[in-house]
């Protein structure tokens, strides 16, 4: 069984599992790099909030798979990104760690965290239990 | 479908008197109720949130009990409990969500909240005045009824109360700035433009979808006879499903980027079941409102005012429990993945928001390529755009959708949005307000005070019993 990096909210189940390289995004002028790249379609995208506007054209132009580190389905990436099929993990946290988001209490440490431990790693998302959004280390 | 094939839908039973619904969340509720039961979410909260009111102002109400110019102070404490529940209700997870990363969406809001709760109290009563009084304001709601593309949706008819009164009043006491007896006449101003739009919309008493099990079945047969003859068949996985679904999600993208990353380009109706057991929901999507200065990329991208999709669901295919679509127009269900059972759909366009209903045309769905092609350019554009953008301006271009959006579409329906312009300065930020854009980012206020406060409820306080029903604000101490 491959090993799960991390875990967190599932949007939507769906039988979809995208893999990709996980591609750590800080601000609109990353997503516009990534964007005008042509490599879209090669990465897990890994942001902070659970916002829709911060990955507009990423999601639009075709991202394959998101992790965010806050928010929850009912949030406005959380219902975008099931309108588009992208299979997302929200709220995603390090399965060995102990650091998790608290909404208005959560320290830098805890995002850079998990940007460090999943930022350019290859990985497969998990995305059939009702629940819980799994991230897998596809290696 | 992946998990959940061979169940077999059930979401029916949702509607049975006895039933309480599925829980969507583990969250719980307490408010104003200390030391009570904590409420749930959904059907069972909302029954919760009904036995504990003092008057029947949260069960079905009358035609005359709308008509009444004033609520009694009951009736302002039921409806703030109740608000302040179907907030949380609503918007608590959503609430999870953290920073943007583009749009300081947690500043603009609260400071909307509050210029909400100052400035629109006489414009809403201007607005009464001049379409001859309360049925005025009602058939302003009934308009709904019999039309697609339009702003007078469950979003907007809440957000007068939830976001003006509810929201704003919290803001204002969490910043010290008023005390709970303060401003109630300006509260039931807002309260009852509120109440008489949303009753005037859905007229079976109720003015909330949460009151009704989520439901949000506002327009009339005919009308929807009308619409479903568009509809086209969709098999899950073919090329035409897709291109249906991508349209959808692009759209909907571009309409909540319009409006600043918020729910008000977005508004559902339904479910209306059709007479083969399947389910309609109609989907307003406003990708260019033209009282945005940066709604030009949408105009140069030949974009309509809305766009209008219906989806119809199958809910034995994906096995339905249940089906909510909230009061912010926004369609849950369980499982939550509706998208592999969308069996039909239709695209309309309505150029304008006044455009006449007879003028409304729809799109072929072999056609949408070239529309999806026009929101992608619009998407790209307006996000490169924002991302130029000062702090400072796009704090104040997001208090505007706010506190200009929600009350736009009564106003113009009411012919009184040119008025509140010009002798109302609607567009003008208010001296208070103004200054309180220094104090919201001191001591986290914007980012936690006031979501928490929100949030949770506990920032809801209630009106004094024997509190005086004419009172405004009369010192600054």
């Amino acid at each position: 069984m491959a090993e799960v990096l991390a875990e967190g909210y599932n949007v939507f189940d769906t039988s979809k599992s995208p893999s990709g390289t996980v591609k750590y995004l800080f601000s609109p002028a990353d997503v516009i790099s990534l964007i005008q790249s042509g490599k879209l379609a090669e990465h897990i995208l890994l942001v902070r909030g659970g916002t829709t506007t911060f990955l507009a054209p990423a999601l639009s132009m075709g991202a394959i798979g998101v992790i965010t580190m806050s928010g929850a389905p009912e949030s406005h990436l959380g219902i975008l990104s099931r309108e588009f099929q992208t299979p997302c993990v929200m709220t995603a946290y390090l399965t060995d760690s102990e650091s998790r988001y608290v909404v208005g209490d959560t320290d830098e440490a805890h995002f850079e965290e998990i940007a460090k431990a999943l930022d350019g790693r290859r990985v497969r998302l998990d995305c059939t239990d009702h629940e819980v959004g799994r991230v897998v280390a596809d290696d | 479908m992946t998990t959940t094939e061979g169940k077999r839908a059930t979401y029916k039973q949702r509607y049975s008197e006895g039933d309480d619904g599925l829980r969507f969340q583990e969250l719980t509720y307490t408010g104003n109720f200390v030391g009570m039961e904590p409420v749930t979410d959904g059907i069972k909260g909302d029954k919760m949130m009904k036995a504990r009111a003092k008057s029947g102002v949260l069960e079905r109400v009358s035609r005359e009990d709308v008509l009444r110019d004033q609520f009694t102070i009951d009736e302002l404490n039921d409806l703030n409990n109740y608000l302040a529940w179907n907030i949380w209700d609503v918007l608590v997870m959503r609430a999870t969500e953290g920073v943007s990363g583009m749009i300081p969406r947690q500043e603009y809001e609260i400071l909307a909240f509050m210029h909400e709760f100052y400035r629109w109290p006489e414009i809403l009563r201007m607005t009464t005045d001049e379409v001859g009084g309360g049925q005025g304001i009602m058939d302003i709601g009934a308009t709904a009824r019999r039309e697609i593309g339009t702003k007078v949706n469950a979003v907007h008819d809440w957000c007068i109360g939830a976001v003006g009164f509810g929201m704003g009043r919290c803001g204002l006491l969490a910043l010290e700035a008023i005390k709970p007896d303060d401003y109630i006449e300006e509260s039931n101003e807002i309260l009852k433009f509120m109440q008489r739009v949303l009753w005037g919309k859905r007229q079976d008493g109720y003015i909330l979808n949460s009151q009704d099990r989520y439901r949000c079945r506002i327009h009339e047969p005919d009308f929807i006879a009308q619409l479903t003859p568009q509809l086209e068949a969709l098999e899950a996985g073919s090329p035409k499903h897709s291109a249906f679904t991508q349209f959808n999600a692009a759209a909907e993208l571009l309409s909540f980027l319009d409006h600043y990353d918020c729910r008000l380009g977005l508004g559902d109706t339904g479910p209306y079941e059709l007479p083969d057991g399947q389910l309609l929901i109609l989907r307003d999507l406003f990708v260019n409102e033209e009282v945005f200065h940066w709604s030009d990329v949408c105009e140069d991208a030949g974009l309509p005012h809305c766009y209008t999709l219906a989806l119809v669901i199958d809910p034995e295919k994906m096995g339905l429990e249940e089906i909510r679509v909230n009061d912010i127009s926004t369609t849950f269900t369980r499982p939550k993945n509706y998208i592999e059972a969308i069996t039909a759909g239709a695209v309309f366009v309505r150029e304008k928001w006044n455009t006449p209903m007879g003028e409304v045309y729809p799109v072929k769905i072999d056609d949408l390529a070239e529309h999806l092609g026009r929101v992608q350019t619009a998407t790209l554009k307006l996000y490169t755009k924002t991302s130029k953008m000062c702090r400072r301006d796009l704090i104040w271009n997001g208090q505007y959708v706010y506190y200009v959006d929600m009350i736009l579409p009564h106003l113009r329906l009411a012919g009184t949005y040119d008025k509140a312009c010009r002798d109302y300065d609607l567009w003008e930020i208010d001296q208070r307000i103004a200054n309180y854009y220094y104090d919201i980012t001191k001591r986290g206020f914007a980012q936690e005070t006031v979501p928490s406060k929100i949030f949770s409820g506990a920032g809801y306080l209630p009106f004094s019993d024997n509190a005086d029903r004419r009172r405004s604000k009369y010192r600054w101490l």
